[in-house]
């Protein structure tokens, strides 16, 4: 009752603060509002910002100003929603604010953070103040979390102290995501929207999508006094966000859209109200009957009215009288004492945690509970009902094994590689180490690359004191090993390319030290700030952490130590399996924070792997035929582009689909939807493949000499010097070139094709960085292509050739006209250049032959983007039956591509019921011509052939009578003989 | 909002007529911080508003040198618009600029818009190019000719304006270059068949 609120919310908004203006990249703090926004179910949010002027700069926002708005709203009547006008000249006055919109996130991730502290005050007011307005608090909390209170509840909730009944229950975006076939009905035209919410009581609400306006739209069913009986309001998706259109609040998915505005309205006349059916349901079995009934919910019993539907929430505007629970928050927040928490008694694991800011200082202060293990006496234990969800679309990661605290890992991850070295790293000392040690304190928010995973694991340990297990294991490896080894150079580290930065860093000694000098390090020395360039592939490179991911990214543990690693590499270390399987515990808590993209990749990747759905079978089946029929491709180009036509073909399959649950589009951003789906086939189909086109990649360029060629050459160019190449400008030495060695050596252990061209461009950074030299020239090709052609030859490197044709086939087409594609280019011509040396040498010009190979390159990888139909896909044939008598019919068929010409006209005589099949066979019909087609050729590859012709060809397959056909014979020209069927 | 359409634009022309000054000069100017900026000078980029479209050209430089010729079309290739460039003092690489006219005609990318710049015109007491001898060459092949100088920064908005203006504007039905085409085929199949 002492201290107001006010100090514990700008603690925390000072901290949080603290972290933002650390952060540079708008990508993690959105990271971190979307996860909030999913936990922050409870209690009304509202944030204000005034209008500033620095738009962009995060520190410049003063958290005073923030709180003295946020108290200002509370005290006013109308705290659960603010008057219309004052709201719209906020948003007005925020949108102004910063284009990118990661003001909005911000926003977002304040308003949610705010929201997430209300509600652990409220909670620890009841607890502690057992239950003096606990009844009313929490009829309030659930008012708003869009049901009808239900006196029934309310009383429970007050006598069991409020914690367990409230994580029993399902949240709002729980009841969304279960749900979403019922009001996500992007095929559903205004018409009949309108027609389905006529019926609706006011506040009921459906999403489709306008045709109008070719954007989602959220139609809304207005009381009659508004006039007219719905509403739309249309929904903006930006890169990374989906908002409603003149609100300054975004959000990472349609969910988290729809369940802010069920307990704010913000823009609208009032907050969304859910079904009755569907906010009164009591478990998850519940919700998903009511999904199973999409549309057909609304015109059955089941949408039941309530009784006596109480008025939708209208605004709280002239009359200034606030519903009495309302004002009891009011009151709450006003008067009540809040308890400062430490870390450790603060309760947050799973989805429902809070996201917590570690304050340096404070930790310092209070570090003694950590070794004491305290714990917050209402422990929340985490339920069944709300973390172990079998069905529930997107994943959940599995229950956590220890409770841990998120120092919000995702603000800290931008492209490293890092995670699992060092966390090998942590489990082999921790494994030595005694269990007591001192906890250290946890690293300060450091935001810049190169923290990951380590930062996270700091947090995870400040949580676990006195619990064993994971979390032991963990702690100890940060904090249990006196004369620690520092983090970049230990053993297990010495897997990944180091950032030039880990020599210069200062040698540290135990957790302590070592941590601080973490957090100072952040400047790097690496001269590639490559972050600016990912914009370029329209997503962040987030080659990065979650251990799942890491793992995925092939095996990078047997990667040989970069040179400049100083310690002793450690042998192949084995995690044990407890080991092993509490970190993936640990992982998948983390895995909470995972953007609705991460996500969307995710579940496209467990969908591949499942064969009871069409995808799964087509991914598996596309697979093992690949891995088991070496012989199917006639060269390495052939294989590649098959391999690249499926991934295009699949990917245009599932955005069609309906298998993915929920929709692609409910998740992720439409102009995004392309950019996940390619990283999705990267993971379900070039992962498995990698090894397998590898070393086919090798065979073929054994097999046709060009591997012999290219060594040769190799040998004479690295003879020469740099003038003899052309070079007039500086060129890296000895320690640049190992460098850039490294780089390459990395990306060899990459299968996404986007990853390995990122960095083929930090080489090339890294070379102009060189060539420049701080003397301010502009370099252009002129003097760019014959240093890279030196660096590559010093590279010395033969597995480069194949790693440049891998990139170039598999890359999606729409980077190639960018600086991917550019240096990707550059890369390859460098190559030729050093395969035909010799003959260059001789004839001082290139074999016409790489030009030919070149300019068929471009046109096909350019000119042939072409939407598939069905039958373009891999396994489908559509063959002509064509008869004398009955004319043409035609059918679609399955032929894999392996399949011959024999048994298609097998198949054909099955399908066509052809009673003489000796005397038919396959013809081909291009160019106006007749080809009678071999028994051991391929038809599919002669298709594929003839869509990778720079010329679009008109052909057909045509099923006929070999001889005695009116038609002509093998080669015959100019007949148009379909017609005259 | 203005849709952004992308243009792959190729700089072509003899070894140190400053290609790649006239590009540093075009994109540096007038320096907007929504550039993101790119790795180096071989690869740029630059956003400029032409009519209700966005132009954002993606520029390529390439090795002026001989033996690098031979990978140009690798460069070339889907671009939109082609900058040859020339030096007005040096009467040999009006000359090469011929044979990348020709040779973009034979096996460029159809209809890609060719623009000349003379660069160097802060030297004309020195030239050994007539203008009148470009902007007739210019006229006989339909390309925009115009003389620069990436030192004094003249010309060079001209000569991408001048390219922003051919560039036919994207017409809503055609979806890229060959995405219905190749769909055809199927059609007619079973149009003609049943």
């Amino acid at each position: 009752m002492t201290s107001p609120p006010s100090s514990r919310i700008s603690w925390d908004v000072q901290n949080l603060l603290l972290q933002l203006s650390l952060c540079d990249q708008p990508q993690s703090i959105y990271k971190l509002s979307e996860q909030m926004m999913g936990t922050s179910n409870i209690g009304s949010i509202h944030i204000s910002a005034r209008g500033q002027t620095q738009s962009n700069h995060y520190a410049s926002w003063s958290p005073k100003d923030l709180l003295r708005q946020r108290q200002r709203w509370e005290e006013s009547p109308a705290c659960s929603g603010a008057p219309l006008g004052e709201m719209s000249a906020w948003t007005m006055g925020a949108r102004g604010l910063d284009k990118r919109g990661s003001f909005f996130k911000l926003i977002d991730t304040i308003a949610s953070e705010i929201g997430e502290l209300k509600q652990e005050m409220v909670q620890t007011d009841v607890s502690l103040e057992n239950g003096l307005e606990p009844a009313e608090t929490h009829s309030m909390v659930r008012h708003k979390d869009g049901g009808y209170s239900e006196e029934e509840d309310v009383k429970t909730c007050a006598r069991d102290s409020g914690y367990d009944s409230l994580s029993n229950r399902l949240s709002i975006l729980d009841r969304l995501l279960h749900t979403h076939p019922i009001w996500l009905q992007l095929g559903l035209s205004e018409e009949e929207a309108a027609e389905v919410l006529q019926a609706q009581p006011p506040g009921i609400f459906l999403v489709h999508k306008s045709t109008k306006m070719q954007k989602k739209v959220l139609s809304l069913r207005l009381p009659c006094e508004f006039g007219a009986p719905l509403k739309e309001f249309a929904i903006k998706e930006s890169t990374y966000t989906f908002s409603l259109e003149g609100s300054g609040i975004s959000f990472a998915d349609l969910f988290r859209l729809i369940a802010f505005y069920c307990i704010s309205r913000d823009v609208l006349p009032f907050t969304l109200k859910l079904p009755y059916a569907i906010s009164t349901a009591k478990s998850e079995a519940q919700l998903e009957e009511l999904a199973q009934m999409g549309l057909n919910f609304w015109s059955s019993p089941a949408d039941s009215k309530p009784p006596n539907p109480p008025p939708p929430h209208r605004p709280l505007s002239s009359d200034g009288v606030c519903p009495a629970s309302l004002r009891q928050l009011c009151l709450i927040n006003g008067v009540h004492s809040i308890k400062t928490r430490t870390p450790s008694e603060l309760e947050c694991s799973q989805t429902n945690g809070a996201l917590c800011f570690i304050n340096p200082l404070f930790l310092k202060v209070h570090s003694q509970d950590l070794s004491g293990g305290l714990k917050r006496p209402s422990t929340r234990t985490p339920n069944a009902n709300g973390t172990e969800r079998t069905r529930s679309p997107p994943p959940r990661p599995p229950p956590p094994a220890i409770n841990s605290l998120h120092t919000s890992p995702r603000l800290a991850r931008t492209e490293t590689q890092t995670s699992m070295p060092e966390t090998v790293n942590h489990n082999k000392h921790g494994n030595v180490a005694l269990p007591g040690t001192k906890p250290t304190p946890i690293p300060p928010p450091r935001l810049k690359k190169q923290a990951s995973f380590l930062e996270a694991e700091g947090g995870a340990k400040t949580l676990s004191g006195g619990r064993p297990g994971a979390g032991r294991e963990l702690e100890l490896g940060t904090a249990g090993s006196p004369g620690g080894v520092p983090p970049e150079a230990a053993p297990g580290d010495c897997t990944r390319a180091p950032p030039p930065s880990s020599e210069s860093r200062p040698p540290c000694h135990g957790g302590r030290q070592r941590l601080s000098d973490m957090s100072i390090s952040t400047s790097s020395s690496d001269s590639l700030e490559f972050d600016r360039s990912m914009p370029l592939f329209g997503y962040e490179a987030d080659t990065n952490s979650s251990l799942e991911d890491y793992e995925g990214e092939s095996d990078q543990e047997t990667m040989a130590p970069p040179i400049k690693s100083k310690k002793k590499r450690s042998s192949s270390f084995v995690l044990p399996k407890l080991v092993k399987s509490q970190l993936q515990k640990v992982s998948g808590v983390f895995s909470s924070f995972m953007t609705p993209e991460k996500r969307m990749v995710r579940r496209i990747a467990e969908l591949s792997r499942d064969k009871c759905t069409y995808f799964g079978c087509l991914v598996q089946d596309y697979v093992s035929f690949l891995q088991e029929n070496k012989e199917c491709h006639v060269s390495s180009t052939d294989m590649l582009q098959t391999i690249r036509q499926f991934m295009t073909q699949v990917k245009n399959y599932l955005s069609q689909s309906s298998e993915l649950d929920p929709p692609i589009e409910s998740l992720i951003p439409e102009d995004q939807i392309d950019v996940v789906l390619e990283k999705a086939m990267h993971k379900c189909i070039l992962k498995p493949l990698k090894g397998h086109v590898e070393a086919m990649l090798k065979d073929f360029h054994m097999a046709d000499g060009s591997w012999k060629q290219l060594k040769e050459n190799l040998q004479l160019v690295r003879q020469r010097n740099p003038q003899e190449l052309g070079v007039f400008a500086p060129t890296p030495d000895f320690v640049d070139v190992e460098k850039i060695k490294v780089k390459f050596m990395t990306m060899q252990k990459m299968y996404s094709p986007e990853k390995k061209v990122m960095l083929l461009l930090r080489v090339c950074k890294l070379i102009y960085t060189v060539m420049e030299n701080n003397s301010g020239r502009m370099y252009g090709a002129d003097d760019f292509l014959p240093v890279l052609t030196y660096v590559i030859a010093q590279c010395d490197m033969l597995e480069l050739d194949t790693e440049i044709e891998y990139m170039m086939e598999l890359l999606d087409p729409s980077l190639l006209h960018g600086e991917g594609g550019y240096y990707l280019t550059s890369a390859y011509g460098a190559l030729s250049l050093i395969k035909n040396f010799q003959e260059e040498q001789a004839a001082r010009l290139l074999s016409s032959e790489t030009r030919d190979t070149l300019r068929q390159w471009h046109k096909r990888r350019t000119t042939n983007r072409t939407i598939p139909s069905v039958d373009d896909f891999q396994n489908y044939l559509r063959v002509a039956f064509q008869e004398v008598n009955s004319g043409c019919t035609g059918k679609t068929l399955l032929v894999r591509p392996y399949i011959t010409t024999e048994d298609v006209c097998q198949i054909c005589a099955e399908k066509f019921k052809v009673g003489d099949p000796e005397e038919y066979s396959l013809f081909l019909f291009v160019d106006e011509t007749w080809q009678q087609l071999a028994e051991d050729t391929y038809p599919q590859k002669i298709k594929a052939e003839l869509h990778s012709r720079p010329q679009p060809h008109i052909f057909h397959f045509v099923y006929k009578r070999i001889k005695n056909d009116p038609y002509g014979v093998i080669f015959q020209n100019g007949e148009d003989d379909l017609t005259t069927s | 909002m203005m849709a952004i359409r992308e243009l792959k634009v190729c700089l072509l022309g003899d070894t140190g007529v400053g290609k790649s000054s006239i590009v540093c000069r075009f994109v540096q100017d007038h320096f907007d911080h929504n550039i993101s900026p790119t790795i180096g000078a071989s690869f740029m980029t630059k956003t400029v508003p032409c009519g209700n479209e966005l132009h954002k050209f993606l520029i390529w430089d390439t090795a002026g040198q001989e033996r690098f010729h031979s990978l140009a079309p690798m460069y070339y290739r889907g671009s939109a618009a082609a900058v040859i460039v020339y030096d007005i003092t040096k009467q040999d690489s009006f000359y090469t600029l011929k044979k990348w006219v020709k040779e973009l005609k034979e096996h460029g990318p159809e209809n890609i818009v060719m623009a000349i710049a003379g660069n160097k015109c802060d030297l004309s007491d020195i030239r050994e190019v007539p203008l009148k001898d470009a902007k007739e060459y210019a006229e006989s092949i339909g390309a925009i000719v115009v003389e620069t100088s990436a030192k004094n920064a003249i010309n060079i908005e001209e000569l991408f304006q001048g390219i922003s203006r051919q560039i036919p504007p994207l017409d809503p039905h055609e979806n890229g270059n060959n995405g219905i085409k190749l769909v055809k085929p199927t059609s007619q199949a079973s149009r003609r068949c049943c």
